[in-house]
């Protein structure tokens, strides 16, 4: 699949949080923290990840007994050659983009 | 500190999810189970905000196209789909057009009113009020396939709201049409009114025809000239498109009433964001007039699809244009209030009410097309619902 529009900046420091995860499964709030991008943003940013195949999602049971299923996040393949594509598109373009860098609104 | 608020949050999560399809709904219990884990209250309530926000954007952009379009609209809306979705809507969804034209009204009002410094509690209330209407809007798209089952009765019960405003009410400068809901004053007759003459307009009954009456009487005793005003134009257009019997004695009641409320002094004084801001907005900047015109213009535009509507449909359409020009005219000539643009929820919630009845807006569930759905994480789905999925985009 290609995409055919820019990714956002929104996008580009949730795709470098999820990179930075590695194969660690994350969670909404830990994202929503680690990239200053709101809520309201990042559920439809990853409802439209995983929509294009660039994201797994799962419901997982915590270490904690007793507590609900949390769903969890990570990238795929081609999301991970989605985001270091990004990062070094960002990097060549000299916009000093970075994995931690907050998201502006 | 106490869990209450969050623990609230939480339920409004639970009940927004209901706006969402089938095919979206785990993604919102996902958000509730995160709220969950927050321990500060005040970034639990802030999360949540922002989920209820998402779930809101996801429903409404689910019900202005297919599945499809409502996730490639968010976060990243191409132009041309929202042109050609609105030049889609204008002949076969009023409706929906009548929610697009509402959020546009109310959100060139908050534009004015930020460019004219009003208080920000005032862009709050109008937001909030939004929101609620187009909540309510989509609730009863739901329901809206098969139409009121009793909408005479419907239209009984609204009207004794406004006969118990006109002896209960808040009273104001000789006038008596509020009622106070915790820190803000509702006008009953902005909120139910039109959503009387769009029930009446869809079958005119003896019990509902009693019930324009008794409206018609509550407007005269409150008094309102503005709203017996629109009630006397809604129910004339109506007339004129369903000619009739009984549609004569409701437009005979409402003209009556208005007649009344012409001999009886209005005194009420001009409230600043509210009353005449058709003409003061230009003084603040000429942008800010046009953004106050263009917002109230546009909320007769639903009515333009019965220029191509179908006979049934008419009727509605015809008595919803005129209802709300009404009120436009009734901010223009007097110290009445300039709807959706100014500030006042009541307005906001009696439009989108309104507007949630008109014909042809909702996209039978049955109908729509869906792709192909996806699980996320194959069989690993939540244990205690379904699989999450959604429509596969490549």
């Amino acid at each position: 699949m290609t995409r055919k529009r820019a990714l956002s900046n929104h996008a580009r420091a949730l795709l470098g949080a999820l990179l930075d995860a590695g194969g660690r499964w994350s969670h909404g709030y830990e994202l929503a923290s680690l990239t200053g991008i709101q809520s309201g943003t990042l559920y439809p940013l990853l409802i439209r990840l995983e929509a294009q195949g660039y994201l797994e999602a799962e419901w997982q049971q915590p270490a904690a007994g007793g507590r609900p299923p949390r769903h969890a996040y990570r990238l795929t393949t081609a999301g991970q050659r989605l985001a270091r594509g990004e990062a070094i598109a960002g990097a060549d373009a000299g916009a000093g983009w970075s994995k931690r860098e907050p998201a502006r609104s | 500190m106490s869990r209450l608020s969050p623990r609230l949050a939480s339920r409004l999560l639970i009940a927004a999810s209901n706006l969402l399809p089938n095919h979206l709904s785990p993604w919102a219990r996902a958000m509730e189970r995160e709220l969950a884990e927050i321990e500060d209250d005040r970034s639990a309530l802030l999360f949540a905000a922002g989920c209820l926000r998402a779930i809101c954007g996801l429903a409404i952009a689910e019900r202005l196209g297919s599945p499809r379009a409502a996730i490639r609209r968010l976060p990243f809306p191409p132009p041309s789909t929202w042109r050609i979705s609105a030049m889609k809507l204008v002949p076969t969804r009023p409706r929906t057009l009548a929610l697009v034209c509402g959020a546009g009204a109310v959100g060139l009002g908050m534009a004015y009113m930020a460019a004219a410094g009003a208080p920000s509690r005032y862009l709050i209330v109008n937001l909030a009020a939004l929101i609620l209407g187009a909540s309510l809007w989509l609730a009863l798209g739901r329901a809206a396939g098969t139409g009121p089952r009793q909408p005479g009765a419907m239209i009984l019960a609204l009207a004794a709201t406004l006969v118990l405003t006109a002896f209960f009410g808040m009273a104001a400068d000789g006038a008596t049409r509020w009622v106070s809901v915790g820190p803000l004053n509702v006008q009953v007759s902005l909120v139910v009114l039109p959503v009387m003459i769009l029930l009446y307009s869809r079958e005119p009954q003896g019990i509902g025809t009693a019930g324009m009456g008794a409206a018609a009487l509550a407007l005269a005793l409150q008094p309102d000239r503005a709203m017996a005003g629109v009630l006397a134009a809604g129910l004339i257009a109506l007339l004129l498109a369903r000619p009739g019997r009984l549609p004569l004695v409701a437009a005979g009641s409402a003209v009556a009433a208005f007649a009344w409320t012409m001999i009886v002094p209005n005194t009420l004084p001009a409230s600043p964001y509210v009353d005449r801001i058709l003409f003061t907005a230009f003084d603040i900047h000429p942008l800010a007039g046009l953004a106050v015109v263009a917002g109230a213009a546009a909320l007769a535009a639903p009515a333009l699809a019965a220029l191509r509507g179908g006979t049934d449909e008419r009727p509605a359409l015809i008595a919803f244009g005129a209802c709300w020009a009404a009120v436009v005219a009734a901010a223009a000539f007097g110290n009445n209030p300039t709807p959706l643009v100014g500030y006042g929820g009541s307005a906001i919630l009696g439009y989108l009410l309104s507007g949630a009845l008109l014909p042809g807006g909702a996209v039978p569930a049955a109908g729509r097309k869906r792709s192909g759905a996806r699980a996320a994480g194959g069989d690993r789905a939540d244990p205690g619902s379904s699989e999450l999925s959604v429509p596969n985009l490549a």
